[in-house]
């Protein structure tokens, strides 16, 4: 019985962990190579909205890499602002947030049901069954891909060429790499993890779409990026954690002798809570590249 | 590039220029011109024609804002020509990047190193090869740089990372990685700058690359330097080159002339101080330096309408400080500031503006101007409050722009437009000139001066010094910091010798010699006060 507990509370909190770790491995990569997004969070919003219908239109793998395609061109749109054209980049974050607030409630609304869109169980994401309840396989690729990440940052060249335009942009552009190109690169990569991780809550996590989907997880996922210190395996570790103070509250409100006394609405306070709390612990020691937010210009 | 064609050119004796021939010239500029956006009229490179022989170190000699630096990067590729054509071995090149030059065998060591600083050496190396992005080549990389740095012998340890290395070790690192590429032609801007304790050992490397044929293009602004290093040198002056000279053929008095211009002192005249009213009043002055040692240990003095009160002294010994302690910028911890008869210590420095004290800073750029903003609210900065350039809560744009104009014509600060271009663009010099234009315009009661000439052409230096004495003659008190003792001489009526937040000496004008002063600076005033009798 105890050991059904721990080990659904385990299940809830990986699957929990998946749409966390991927934003923040994605954003891991942005934020070596020198750009910060802040749009996460509309990224997960959008792509969990174009995944649904993906899934929808052709079935949850494609709901999937539309959810991925839509980051990407996000981050393109992004990463071509903050550094052919030196915008500023926390506005053009921001803009990406509040365009996919507007876009996705709006949407909504031609749906049928306004403020809710659920995907039907066919089109979602086949889970494998266990004793314990369902296991998604989303959550091995969750798994994998920061240790993928942390042997690209650290064991390849390509690795190190993103985290020189993010420390000393002019020292990457003396030693020929085109700087421009590669932040767009790396950030549009980043954003596409960001929405393969608003696909995946849609088609396959949660199995619909509201307005509130994204649920501050774009911004949780900055504050496991600020966790890591830009290390892929601590986002890993991070993304857990937020995940299972995430999943704690979705357990509590299962639990009747719990729900008496701690209302779950209090617990479902904890992941952001938490996120503030790791934020302010470890951000003045957290090591970002030099460069970080800085638009590069050469004369 | 190295092996069998090292040896040709080092065969040849690279000090008698005459014998070589053209095709020796590995590198060469053309009418380079270069103009920054917005700085059209006043080019940063004026027609420059320079060249590079094979097996020669070739100095580039200017002072800050000669132009010496852009020369540099647009000969490596890391700026782009706005006329002219560079060649390589007499082919013309157009460069477009800094992997351009690289592949034409141009390596450039920048003042900034330009090294990325959590990596390694062999990292940071890594960085600039060719080949795959999944390659991981650090194993090749580390061998490399150990041969490199026997060959060259430059003692760089390749695992070590670039932030915990010294400077010199950074320099001769950077020089590793410029190697890496086998580059025919070598140009380092400044090398020096970081390193003087260690630029002997780098000057030994360089002289060995040259015998082993590599063209070397070595950038400086210290005389010495290009004496003791090149084989011919290039002076550039504004943005305009003076000639070149081959160095064993050329001394310090000429070099000089070029950097400068001919500086002879114009004949100030100066009338007797007409009144006995004292402007600034300070007395048992003390405060602490930024590094929490005392600055100034109980300084007293006087300045009279009228008077030029000099400081003398190694930069470093209470000056800056005793220049913010009397403008209000740092807290005194003892003593007071009298200023027309009124105590204004540790007042702010509004309250001291309004006081009637200008003030030219000792940091024009951090000090003087907000480099973001443009020309014209940079020369209307400290008098935006008061009318005719503003009234109530709003500004009068033509009136400061009137008002701006009539600064820049009169003091010859070469901007581009008022109210567009960031004060960031413009030259020290012209910068230099836009403060003194915004702090003497109104003829102020009492004037702080730091540094008023320092990097200014000889003729800005010779108005700069002019200004000075007018403001005298129509009864400015003034406070004059200065290192140039001839610039002390020529406008002081006294000199006070400042050594470690002390006065320890005081000159009437006409007893104050450069050998006196000089003499009571090294020693700080211990011996000289007896000796001079």
């Amino acid at each position: 019985m105890n050991l059904d507990y721990a080990a659904g509370i385990l299940l809830g909190s990986l699957h929990a962990m998946v749409p966390i770790t991927l934003t923040a491995s994605g954003e891991v990569i942005g934020e070596s190579a020198g750009l910060f997004n802040i749009g996460l969070e509309g990224i997960i919003l959008v792509s969990a909205m174009t995944g649904a219908l993906g899934a929808e239109a052709a079935g949850p793998a494609v709901g999937l890499m539309v959810g991925l395609g839509t980051g990407f061109v996000i981050g393109l749109i992004f990463g071509g602002v903050c550094t052919y054209f030196k915008g500023v980049q926390l506005v053009a974050g921001v803009g990406i947030n509040l365009f996919a607030a507007g876009l996705v409630a709006f949407w909504l609304i031609h749906l049928g049901v306004p403020g809710h869109h659920a995907v039907a169980a066919e089109h979602q994401l086949a889970n494998i069954a266990t004793p314990f309840g369902d296991f998604s396989p989303m959550i091995l690729v969750a798994v994998a891909l920061p240790v993928f990440l942390y042997v690209l940052l650290f064991r390849t060249k390509l690795g190190l060429k993103i985290r020189a335009v993010g420390e000393n942009p002019q020292a990457a552009d003396v030693a020929g790499i085109k700087i421009h190109l590669l932040r767009l690169l790396a950030t549009a990569a980043g954003a596409s993890l960001a929405g393969l991780a608003g696909a995946y809550i849609s088609v396959d996590w949660l199995g619909s779409v509201t307005k509130e989907v994204s649920a501050g997880r774009g911004f949780i996922a900055l504050a496991t990026v600020v966790f890591s210190g830009l290390n892929p395996l601590l986002v890993l570790l991070g993304g857990f954690i937020f995940g299972f103070f995430d999943n704690l509250a979705v357990w509590v409100a299962t639990m009747p002798t719990i729900k008496k006394f701690i209302p779950w609405q209090f617990i479902a306070m904890a992941p952001y809570a938490v996120t503030l709390l790791v934020v302010a612990g470890v951000i003045g020691r957290a090591k970002f590249p030099a460069a970080i937010g800085i638009p590069y210009e050469r004369e | 590039m190295s092996g069998n064609e090292t040896k040709g050119p080092s065969t040849l004796n690279h000090k008698n220029e005459q014998v070589q021939e053209s095709d020796d010239i590995l590198l060469a500029g053309k009418d380079l011109c270069k103009g920054f956006p917005g700085v059209w009229q006043h080019l940063i490179l004026d027609h420059i024609d320079i060249d590079l022989r094979a097996g020669e170190i070739h100095t580039l000699l200017g002072e800050n804002g000669a132009g010496k630096t852009v020369i540099a990067n647009c000969l490596s590729g890391f700026y782009s020509l706005t006329e002219g054509q560079i060649y390589v071995k007499g082919q013309p090149v157009t460069l477009k990047s800094p992997a351009d030059g690289i592949r034409h065998g141009i390596g450039m060591v920048h003042q900034e190193l330009a090294l990325v600083k959590p990596f390694t050496i062999a990292q940071n190396i890594a960085l600039g090869l060719p080949g795959s992005d999944f390659s991981f080549p650090l194993p090749e990389v580390e061998a490399k740089v150990h041969e490199l740095s026997e060959t060259y012998k430059l003692s760089i340890d390749p695992l070590a990372k670039v932030e915990d290395l010294s400077a010199g070790e950074q320099q001769r690192a950077e020089i590793i990685k410029v190697l890496y590429h086998n580059p025919e032609i070598l140009i380092l801007d400044e090398p020096t700058s970081l390193i003087s304790a260690d630029a002997d050992r780098l000057f030994e490397v360089l002289e060995n690359m040259a015998k082993l044929g590599y063209g070397i293009l070595f950038i400086t602004h210290k005389i010495e330097e290009a004496l003791e290093v090149g084989d011919r040198v290039t002076v550039l002056r504004l943005g305009k080159s003076m000639g070149t000279r081959q160095t064993a053929r050329t001394d310090k008095s000429e070099l000089v002339k070029l950097m400068f211009g001919e500086h002879t002192p114009v004949h100030l005249d100066r009338k007797p101080i007409k009144s006995d009213t004292i402007v600034l009043d300070v007395k048992n002055l003390e405060a602490i330096a930024a590094d929490e040692e005392p600055a100034l240990q109980g300084v007293s003095f006087s300045i009279r309408e009228g008077e030029i009160l000099g400081f003398a002294g190694i930069s470093g010994n209470g000056q800056s400080e005793l220049a913010e302690v009397v403008t209000g910028m740092r807290p005194a911890t003892r003593g007071r500031v009298i200023i027309g008869g009124k105590d204004y210590t540790n007042r702010s420095p509004r309250e001291i503006i309004r006081a009637g004290v200008a003030h030219i800073p000792e940091k024009r750029r951090a000090m003087g101007v907000i480099e973001p903003m443009t020309t014209a609210e940079n020369v209307v900065l400290k008098d935006i409050r008061v009318a005719p350039f503003s009234r109530g809560s709003f500004v009068n744009k033509s009136q400061i722009t009137r008002h701006t104009n009539e600064i820049v014509s009169r003091f010859g600060a070469l901007v581009s437009d008022l109210w567009k271009s960031p004060a960031r663009i413009l030259s020290g010099g012209n910068i230099q000139r836009l403060i003194l234009g915004r702090e003497t315009w109104r003829i102020p009661q009492c004037l702080v001066a730091v540094y008023p000439a320092q990097g200014l052409d000889a003729k800005a230096i010779d108005h700069t010094w002019e200004l000075l004495m007018r403001l005298r003659e129509a009864g400015s008190a003034i406070l004059l910091v200065s290192e140039d003792l001839d610039e002390l001489i020529a406008l002081s009526d006294r000199i006070a010798v400042m050594s470690k937040g002390k006065i320890v000496g005081l000159f009437e004008a006409g007893e104050a010699t450069r050998e006196a002063l000089g003499l009571m600076i090294a020693t700080g005033g211990k011996s000289s006060t007896s000796k001079k009798g």
